[in-house]
């Protein structure tokens, strides 16, 4: 189309025509070149052509210029009804009544379905239809598809217009077209919209329709602005197009749960730190402790008198402009808190389980591999080449794969379960035995710790010796478990994955119960003000855990990157393990979840932990791994990710943390809750406080009726269950319905190539026929089909141009043996006669086989029939320029 | 600032940002993009609306297409001469399809005409054995390219005609969560 756009002066075109119309359209037709191109661009791009600074400024007319002249301007070229002008002006035509013309059939659509897929059926269905056009019918064939694209596109223009500003945006987008048609039917929508409009209320729809610009300019700009706030695109662009999909998840998840952290920092930081520090600034630091440089470490010692720990934080109501009870604002904000990353979790796990389980099929494996696996996002050379080879290794193993598993013998299989067996048990007792040695770890630090106020440095020193077991062992049985995951073999690469990950979750679940357990049974009986103690020991372990990840991904990555590259060439670069990694930074998580009970400010440490954490591994990666050898379907692990982080992680912590405020009895000495029995008994000394007044009587009444009562928790139970159970059968109702779909579908392509077959069978009988009118046959049909039923299956399609075709033969066979042609072909447009055709055709279609094969039949009612099409085109032409005439009376 | 407003008119913004996946920021920097791969033959001024083309030679030369196997059948797909010649409308469009807000039907479209190399509207066997040479460096026995293509077409095709036809492929890409991730370029 740029071949004009400079302006219609310098068009040729624009000097040879008369009517701009007809001459600019049959000049471009030498441009439609590609059967793609459905829509010559050229059209669209220039119907508004008059404006004198080409159609980015027409355009712009048209939105600003519109009182004057509202729609003469913007589309006659195409002709289409929506806009044309009324030569009076007084105008407007309602929306409507430019479809009276055509045949009621044509609405029938679905308007209010899918109209991408509407769209795209009929573009897909047009492109079948003419899969290598004849040369000699270019012509014609050019002309169909012309009208046919009109209607259709006026269709989406009517459907696009009835809905709201937000939708069109939405729908234009995702129509599969060039943004030069996307641009037009978007012209072509604002400027029916503001013609539909425009003759009731002028200044109203005006105003109305200048909000919406100026809210989508606003929306854009906010949209804009989010993206320049997002965190680490560059490197995240970087490591995609290094390494792919699968490593990128992992510093996705690790930015979500950096995100996490700093959400849970500002609000402990703003409802519970703010308020104390208001409140009172100094320190009650004894005199006798100072600051060693340990406490980083140990986080005991004078941390123990900061804000750090659940001991400094007041008991008291504020009393200033507002009454601010520290222990209600403690109480809930950690539990608002809680609460809320539990729903983002819960909607984040459900909305991926969506989207990448509920749908997928592991039947599908080599189309998967083939034509969905490629990583677009790959920019590296060496990643690209790394891929290819890994995708044949993948595809020359599914091929042998199942070969493999057929020569397996019995003795085989036999072996190959005891090894299953014996590496469970293996990795199964070697967690048990880790949660064992922390319990009597745990048991011999108790017996040397006591409860003073101040430690000697060594003392505080001994407190490390858990947290680095801990961590010691974290890093050091997952290593095991990746050794037993060598020798077996498992038949899928997923299950493997799957089981490495099982048995790391149930080493790491096993530590922290152990863990908890001591913290929940021991240390409160222990000492006087208990849970800053646990504070304490929650921060030793986040801390001693960073540190290990850091020496993890030097020894580790490094050592291996250098023992790969220069001493044992054999073993290789090592790959980046990202089921690993995210189970670290999972535990990571967890450990600051449950601390945030006991340490209000330890998502600070968090923040720097995966802050730095971030770049260490980035710069890990990209100097020493190489991309994963294998590459699973990283979506899927995604979900799994996050479903590991909710489920035994999340739920951990929150049953940990809501066991601590439901039962434990809270320090008498210290903390915002002593003297309390637990906890929670906060709410209900606020609801008795609250009851005492009577207008807020209603908040007791809930208070006793739904939290405290067990009925409430029932019933609502009962109902929850009996929700499930009926989405349940609904789910299997569907299964089922999925299963009879794809039958239909396979009987569709059944009776697809059952009809193709006997329309080749008609076309080798009579071939002189065919070759006369196959253009018009074809044409006629893709008419009817269009105005099918909306299914779109191409079977369909194909039954119309049988339909089609037996109508025409059937005119001719009338023809011959005198019977006249219906009158009103001529007073109808085509279109009418082609329906009445079809109909007639529907009639009589049983007799179509005997003609067939009966002597040649004559061409006249075709002829008459195409005579018909032209004259009513020539009308529609002379419709369209004598309202280009009148709209622009020059 | 200023220098914004001498690109594009705020009715071409407009135009841009509802018809793709872009924001006003990103389309500038395309327009940078796109600017600099021929600062010669690409003007600074947008509002009349200049018409310029780049070679697919320049196009292809991007490093976020250089790389890729398929940077020609993308260009083709979406330059309007089918050559892998683009305009900035091209560019814009190719890069809002492959973008991360481009919806799943969208992309299973051009994915679909990204594969059908011969332009019949399907993926038949051809098409199949050109993708996985071209994703496997012809280093698969010919044997072996057979053996995978009808294994996808066996599992791939729901209707039975022994090729692919776009609904085929919007089915299996519906089943095939990964295909948002990787049909995705980002800019």
């Amino acid at each position: 189309m740029t071949s004009y756009s400079n302006g219609g002066v310098f068009n040729p075109a624009y000097h040879d025509s008369e009517t701009l119309e007809i001459d600019r359209r049959s000049s471009r037709k030498h441009q439609h070149t590609n059967p793609y191109a459905r829509v010559d661009p050229a059209q669209w791009g220039h119907n508004v052509e008059p404006g004198d600074n080409g159609e980015w400024g027409a355009a712009g007319d048209g939105w600003t210029r519109r009182e004057n002249v509202p729609m003469g301007l913007i589309s006659t070229r195409l002709g289409s009804p929506p806009l044309q002008q009324n030569p009076n002006n007084t105008s407007q035509i309602d929306p409507d009544s430019q479809y009276d013309r055509l045949p009621p059939v044509q609405l029938h659509s679905s308007i209010s379905g899918n109209m991408t897929m509407r769209w795209r059926g009929v573009t897909m269905r047009r492109m079948s239809m003419f899969p290598n056009a004849d040369p000699a019918h270019a012509a014609f064939t050019e002309d169909a598809i012309k009208s046919e694209m009109e209607n259709e596109e006026q269709n989406l223009i009517k459907e696009l217009v009835a809905l709201s500003t937000t939708e069109q945006i939405r729908k234009i987008r995702e129509l599969p077209v060039s943004f030069e048609e996307k641009k037009h039917v978007r012209t072509q929508v604002t400027a029916f919209k503001s013609s539909g409009q425009y003759h009731h209320f002028t200044s109203l729809t005006d105003f109305s329709q200048n909000m919406s610009l100026s809210m989508r300019r606003f929306g854009y700009s906010i949209k804009s602005a989010r993206q320049t706030l997002q965190l680490w695109q560059g490197i995240m662009k970087e490591i995609g197009g290094k390494f792919g999909s699968s490593v990128l998840n992992y510093f996705v998840l690790l930015k979500w749960l950096l995100l996490f952290n700093i959400f849970s920092f500002l609000v402990n930081f703003g409802f519970i730190t703010i308020p104390l520090l208001v409140y009172d600034l100094s320190l009650n630091v004894s005199p006798n402790v100072s600051f060693r440089g340990l406490e980083l470490l140990t986080g005991a010692g004078y941390f123990n008198y900061t804000i750090m720990y659940y001991g400094s934080y007041s008991n008291e109501t504020i009393r200033g402009l507002l009454d601010y009870d520290m222990q209600l604002a403690y109480f809930f904000t950690i539990s608002v808190y809680m609460v809320l990353c539990g729903l983002v979790l819960i909607f984040s796990m459900a909305s991926s389980f969506k989207k990448n389980y509920a749908l997928a099929d592991p039947a599908s494996n080599s189309a998967w591999q083939l034509l969905c696996s490629w990583d677009f996002s790959i920019t590296n050379e060496k990643a690209v080449n790394q891929r290819k080879n890994n995708l044949r290794i993948q595809l020359k193993e599914s091929l042998s794969e199942k070969a493999h598993r057929e020569r397996q013998t019995t003795s085989e299989q036999l072996k190959q379960y005891g090894i299953y067996f014996g590496s469970w048990l293996l990795s199964t007792g070697l967690a048990a035995g880790c949660g064992a040695s922390i319990f009597y770890l745990c048991h011999y630090e108790d017996e040397r710790v006591e409860d003073t106020e101040t430690w000697s440095a060594l003392k505080e020193a001994e407190t490390l010796l858990v947290p680095f077991v801990v961590s010691l062992m974290n890093m050091v049985i997952p290593l095991f478990f990746s050794l037993f995951n060598k020798f077996e073999q498992y038949s899928s690469q997923r299950k493997q994955i799957y089981a490495l990950l099982f048995r790391n979750v149930l080493l790491r679940i096993s530590i922290l119960g152990v863990l908890c357990y001591y913290w929940m049974n021991t240390v409160p009986q222990k000492f006087t003000c208990w849970e800053p103690m646990v504070g304490q020991a929650l921060y030793r372990l986040v801390i001693v855990d960073f540190i290990f990840l850091m020496l993890g991904s030097l020894f580790g990555e490094f050592l291996s990157n250098v023992i790969g590259t220069k001493i044992q060439p054999r073993l290789g670069v090592p790959e980046f393990d990202v089921a690993r990694n995210v189970l670290e930074i999972i535990y990571a998580q967890t450990l600051a979840w449950i601390g945030i009970y006991f340490s209000p400010l330890l998502p600070v440490i968090q923040i720097l932990k995966f802050f730095i954490l971030f770049y260490l591994k980035k710069v890990s990666l990209t100097h020493n791994c190489q991309p994963p050898r294998r590459s699973g379907r990283a979506a899927q692990m995604k979900t799994i990710f996050i479903f590991l982080l909710f489920f035994p992680f999340f739920v951990g912590a929150l049953s940990i943390v809501a066991y601590t405020s439901w039962r434990l009895t809270p320090s008498e000495q210290c903390g915002p809750f002593r003297g309390l029995n637990s906890t929670f008994s906060v709410t209900g000394e606020w609801i008795d406080h609250v009851n005492n007044n009577s207008s807020t009587h209603w908040v007791g009444w809930i208070y006793q009726n739904v939290i405290r009562s067990e009925i409430f928790y029932f019933l609502s139970t009962l109902i929850i269950l009996v929700i499930i159970y009926i989405f349940w059968q609904l789910i299997q109702g569907r299964k089922q319905l999925i299963v009879l779909l794809r039958r239909q579908i396979i009987n569709e392509g059944k009776d697809k190539s059952f009809l193709l077959e006997k329309l080749q069978n008609l076309q080798k009988s009579c071939p002189e026929v065919n070759k006369k009118h196959k253009k018009r046959t074809t044409h006629t049909s893709r008419r009817s089909a269009e105005r099918s039923s909306g299914s779109q299956s191409n079977s369909n399609a194909m039954v119309q141009v049988l339909l089609a075709r037996q109508q025409l033969e059937e005119e001719e066979r009338r023809r011959a043996s005198g019977v006249s042609v219906p009158s009103d072909i001529s007073t109808s447009d085509a279109v009418t006669q082609a329906m009445l055709a079809r109909q007639k055709a529907e009639r009589q279609d049983e007799n179509v086989y005997e003609i067939t094969d009966g002597h040649p039949p004559s061409l006249d009612a075709v002829a008459q029939s195409l005579a018909a099409r032209q004259r009513a085109e020539d009308r529609d032409e002379y419709w369209s320029t004598t309202h280009f005439n009148q709209s622009n009376p020059v | 600032m200023g220098n914004k407003q001498t690109i594009f008119t705020a009715q071409q913004l407009d135009a841009y940002q509802d018809c793709t996946y872009f924001t006003r920021k990103e389309i500038l920097r395309l327009f940078y993009r796109y600017r600099d791969l021929a600062p010669q033959l690409v003007p600074l001024d947008y509002t009349n609306h200049p018409d310029v083309k780049l070679p697919y030679e320049l196009i292809g030369s991007m490093p976020e297409l250089k790389d890729n196997p398929f940077r020609q059948r993308i260009a083709e797909v979406f330059s309007e001469d089918g050559e892998g010649n683009m305009t900035l409308d091209n560019f814009l469009d190719m890069f809002s399809v492959l973008s991360e807000m481009a919806p799943r039907d969208l992309k299973a479209y051009y994915a679909f005409k990204i594969y059908d190399f011969n332009n019949d509207d399907f993926i038949c066997k051809s098409d199949l054995e050109k993708t996985l040479n071209k994703l496997t460096r012809n280093e698969l026995t010919e044997d072996e390219v057979k053996m995978v293509c009808e294994k996808v077409i066996d599992e791939a095709d729901l209707d039975n005609d022994g090729r692919l036809s776009l609904e085929d492929f919007q089915h299996m890409i519906n089943r095939a969560p990964d295909f948002l991730s990787t049909f995705h370029i980002r800019i």
